[in-house]
């Protein structure tokens, strides 16, 4: 069974052509995540599911029923906001309470639920506090105790967390995500944060220009990604991308590398590709290679320490290649080390199409 | 895909023009109505003696060029705004320097300021009448004090002080109102904008002319032209003060139309005049927001 | 001065400031206290040669006069039609300013029609609207002053709130909608709270301006909703002997207004630029 189905979804703002016909099934008790460069459609997606947005064209149903015309309320879902949107002069309990108040729950009901609610946010104590006297973390769990003491149908985020700091935002991230497994609904998230769309998502949704670029698991979506941009956008550091050219079983780099591609292909020979190496799959290496692997000499030009892993950048086929390696692995930039490519894990991108071969 | 939008409207789609409504409707009754009604009576010939509503071309329209009375009014009016204005104006900006800077008691001097322009036009008018009594009102008497003999002026009576008696009044009531805006205007300047002026040796008057000037001058524009616009229509005080008197000396546009509307009777005429007046305040409005730089 | 140290500089420039601060509330304020005065000075006092500056008591008979004759009942009058009118004039307004803002009802085009309307001279339109008025037999009722007066504070109020609801979050809005809320609940739990200080100060805008004004009310009314604008133009018998009633009637038309601006002195500047300045 699905909670939400969307058929050729269309949305233009005049003639701005914001969402260009999405068609997305999300599973009961999934946690989907929307993400995509700004300015890709996944806000304006979100906010036509919500109702908070007029669909130009396509049908949206919600739990097997048709909404694309429904009233907000009418869609039996639950909305948490980027700036929070708490009421600044009710207090927290009237917060949460309001959206219930709004459904004219008895009294009785509303009171436990709020209790409820605020105590799985650990904010039971907060509940006669003003929005203002509350910390920004406070405040989303605030906010997101709004949504969930609702017991809505859909849940849906809208960067919940892009206005906290990096500490806080670590914090709430595993409280959404334990919250899901904790209440088993479908939530639909979005984010821009690709870090956010890794850890939460059961399945990401990768959009680009209003249009769905790919959908998988995130792993899927990492590891075999449909094309240049999917690999692009996520992990970090960035997936290097190398201009080539196939020569039988090898990919020759502009500088005359050659680097043995172990992994069957549709290429044809002397056709020029992109190569894209994670910065993961490049290790530090003074032994033998492993099958599949390629090994190379080069000299290292920033060091870049994270903590507990060094990004390291040489030069390699006319472009800098960024490595992700343990710690302490390099000390001093101008430094000759010899490095190992997994090419097993490589993949190659036609550069016309940029879907990969 | 025109199909699916014509079939579902949305449930709410209508709201905006129910909130619209009734404020739209009110505004027309008494804002295009009477304008219309003004503009059909103004081609007709009704009068108190007469009501004659063919068609009398542009006979209002033309009487308003021969109608001596009438450009006197323009010009009394014209007098007070141009007389008025720039000294609430300036006066308004020396008093907003005065107490730019924080001092103690400051907002107690600024609230009992602003008494003046909170009060009634017409109670202001009367406190003046009170004020400029040729033999119990205090200002002859003072004036005594400095001429070293009773003074007994006949403020709103005397051809030659009536108009330094409104103006008086005008400026007393709203260079308050210049003030507080101006007050208000001059605190928001960015201040290390002025100070750095004055470490690179600026004098008062440059730093003011440069800097401070560019920075207020849109809410002085809109300060002017609110002000400006309530001295074209200025009807109260005189009302009050003088009565458009001695005679129709002090008589102003609006006192004009209201003696010709209310008095006379002349319907069609008063309904030409208000067409005058509302063509001039378009034209000077729309020049003044142009050359003031307001459009948006 | 300027081999005057610097805190000595600072201290005469204050000081010189304070005087200035002082002659300046001296000749503002004079004629109000002038005006209280003689509200509360026997005739002997008001008409005594030299003045007197400051009356020997305190003396109420001005004021009992007004009341025993009927005349306070301008006051009255002026009250229901200012508190009335502002109601309708806030609740007609702010739901039309909401739509202006948050739908761009109309565009920027109907904004520009509705505040041309209050630059619109009362005298060019007074003598229709007269005409309408007598024909409904509209004049010298509440219902007619009334809903004159809401009509022309319409557009400030739309004006002022549309400044005012455009500083609340829409989001604010929109989470009110997904939780249930209607487009008329939207409006009155969370537009109307978010917008109340705004609200306020732009109703007692409105009532001063209602409670002041006389030309409307001089043509519009005769005997039986009276201002007390109105009433004290009565007093201008071409004698002066009518000053007491002049000053104690202003006094009274003016009290209200005093407190009403004691209580707003934080949008006090953002009401009379119209929106130019935001405190």
């Amino acid at each position: 069974m699905s909670d939400l189905k969307i058929t050729g979804l269309h949305k233009y703002y005049g003639a701005f052509h914001a969402v260009k016909g999405i068609d997305l099934e999300v599973p009961s008790g999934e946690f989907t995540v929307l993400v995509g460069p700004s300015g890709c459609g996944k806000s304006t997606l979100l906010r036509t599911i919500a109702g908070l947005e007029e669909a130009s064209d396509g049908v949206i149903e919600i739990g097997n029923k048709d909404v694309t015309w429904a009233r907000p309320r009418d869609r039996d879902i639950a909305m948490v906001f980027q700036n929070y949107a708490l009421y600044p002069y009710m207090n927290v309990f009237e917060n949460i309470a309001f959206g219930l108040r709004a459904r004219k729950i008895a009294p009785a009901e509303i009171n436990s639920r709020v209790k409820r609610a605020a105590d799985m946010l650990g904010i039971g104590a907060l509940l006669q506090r003003l929005p203002r006297e509350l910390s920004g973390g406070q405040r989303q769990r605030v906010a997101i105790g709004r949504a969930i003491v609702r017991d809505a149908r859909l849940f849906l985020f809208d960067e919940p967390l892009s206005n906290l700091d990096a500490q806080l935002r670590d914090d709430m991230r595993v409280e959404i995500k334990r919250l899901h497994q904790e209440l088993k609904r479908t939530m639909i998230y979005v984010t821009h944060d690709q870090i956010e769309a890794m850890t939460l998502a059961d399945r990401i949704v990768l959009l680009r220009d209003g249009r769905i670029e790919q959908l998988g698991a995130p792993l899927d979506l990492f590891e075999r990604p449909a094309g240049l941009f999917v690999a692009g956008f996520l992990g970090s550091p960035k997936m290097n991308f190398l201009p080539a050219t196939l020569a039988g079983s090898s990919a020759v780099l502009s500088d005359g590398t050659k680097l043995v591609l172990p992994r069957k292909h549709g290429g044809k020979n002397g056709q020029a590709i992109i190569l894209g190496i994670r910065p993961q799959h490049i290790a530090l290496s003074g032994k033998k290679p492993m099958l599949g692997h390629a090994q190379l000499k080069v000299t290292t030009e920033l060091v870049q320490p994270t903590g507990s892993r060094v990004h390291v950048t040489f030069p390699l086929g006319g472009k800098t290649v960024v490595a992700d390696f343990e710690f302490h692995a390099v000390s001093k930039p101008g430094e000759k080390i010899s490095i190992d490519i997994d090419m097993t894990r490589a993949i190659i991108f036609d550069p016309q199409s940029e879907t990969v071969i | 895909m025109a199909a699916t939008t014509a079939l579902h409207a949305h449930p709410d789609r209508n709201f905006r023009y129910w909130l619209l409504t009734p404020a739209i409707f009110l505004l027309l009754l008494v804002g295009l109505f009477p304008l219309f009604y003004s503009l059909v009576v103004s081609f007709m010939r009704i009068d108190m003696m007469d009501t004659d509503t063919s068609f009398a071309g542009l006979y209002n329209y033309a009487h308003l060029f021969s109608d001596k009375r009438l450009w006197a009014a323009l010009a009394h009016t014209l007098l007070i705004t141009v007389i008025a204005l720039p000294v609430e104006l300036l006066l308004g900006l020396a008093m907003a320097y005065v107490f730019l800077e924080k001092m103690p008691g400051r907002q107690i001097f600024i609230s009992l300021l602003v008494l003046p322009t909170i009060i009634s036009p017409v109670v202001a008018g009367a406190t003046w009448r009170l004020l400029f009594d040729n033999r119990f009102g205090p200002i002859n008497q003072v004036l005594g004090w400095f001429a070293g003999h009773p003074v007994t002026a006949l403020w709103t009576i005397n051809p030659k002080l009536v108009y330094p008696a409104i103006i008086f009044c005008e400026i007393w009531q709203w260079t308050p109102f210049m003030f507080l805006i101006l007050l208000a205007a001059l605190s928001n300047v960015d201040k290390s904008q002025t100070e750095a002026a004055e470490i690179d040796g600026a004098g008062f008057f440059r730093t003011f002319w440069r800097i401070v000037l560019p920075a207020i001058w849109p809410v002085m524009a809109i300060a002017i032209l609110i002000r400006g616009l309530d001295l074209v229509r200025i009807f109260d005080i005189i009302w009050a003060l003088t009565a458009g008197g001695p005679g129709t000396m002090t008589e102003t546009i609006s006192v004009y139309a209201y003696s010709q509307g209310f008095k006379q009777f002349e319907t069609s005429y008063t309904a030409a005049i208000a067409f005058l007046v509302i063509i001039i305040l378009t034209v000077v409005v729309t020049w003044a927001v142009r050359r003031m730089g307001l459009a948006k | 001065m300027r081999n005057i140290p610097l805190h000595r500089r600072k201290e005469v420039r204050l000081g010189f400031r304070y005087v200035l601060a002082c002659l300046l509330v001296l000749v503002f304020v004079f004629p109000v206290y002038w005006l209280f005065i003689i509200s509360f000075k026997t005739p002997d006092e008001i008409f005594a040669f030299p003045p007197v500056w400051y009356p020997k008591s305190i003396q109420f008979s001005n004021y009992f006069v007004l009341f025993k004759d009927g005349d306070a009942q301008t006051v009255l009058n002026s009250l229901i039609l200012a508190t009335t009118s502002t109601f309708f004039a806030m609740i007609l307004g702010t739901i039309a300013a909401y739509s202006l803002v948050r739908f761009k009802t109309g565009g920027e085009n109907l904004a520009v029609w509705i505040i041309s309307q209050r630059m619109m001279p009362p005298v060019a339109i007074v003598f229709p609207v007269f005409l309408l008025y007598v024909f409904f037999g509209w004049v010298d009722t509440f219902f007619g002053l009334i809903l004159l007066y809401t009509a022309f504070n319409l557009p400030y109020v739309i004006w002022m709130m549309r400044g005012y609801i455009e500083d609340i979050p829409l989001e604010l809005e929109e989470s009110a909608l997904v939780d249930g809320c209607s487009r008329w609940e939207v409006l009155w739990k969370v537009v109307m709270p978010m917008a109340r200080s705004g609200l306020f100060a732009t109703a007692v805008f409105t009532f001063v301006f209602a409670w002041n004004e006389f030309l409307f009310a001089l043509v519009l009314t005769r005997t039986e909703v009276t201002t007390y604008t109105v009433q004290v133009t009565h007093y201008f018998g071409g004698q002066s002997n009518f000053w007491a009633k002049i000053a104690a009637m202003s006094v009274l038309g003016t009290i209200p207004v005093f407190f009403a601006v004691a209580t707003m002195q934080r949008y006090l500047v953002r009401g009379i630029s119209m929106g130019a300045v935001k405190g």
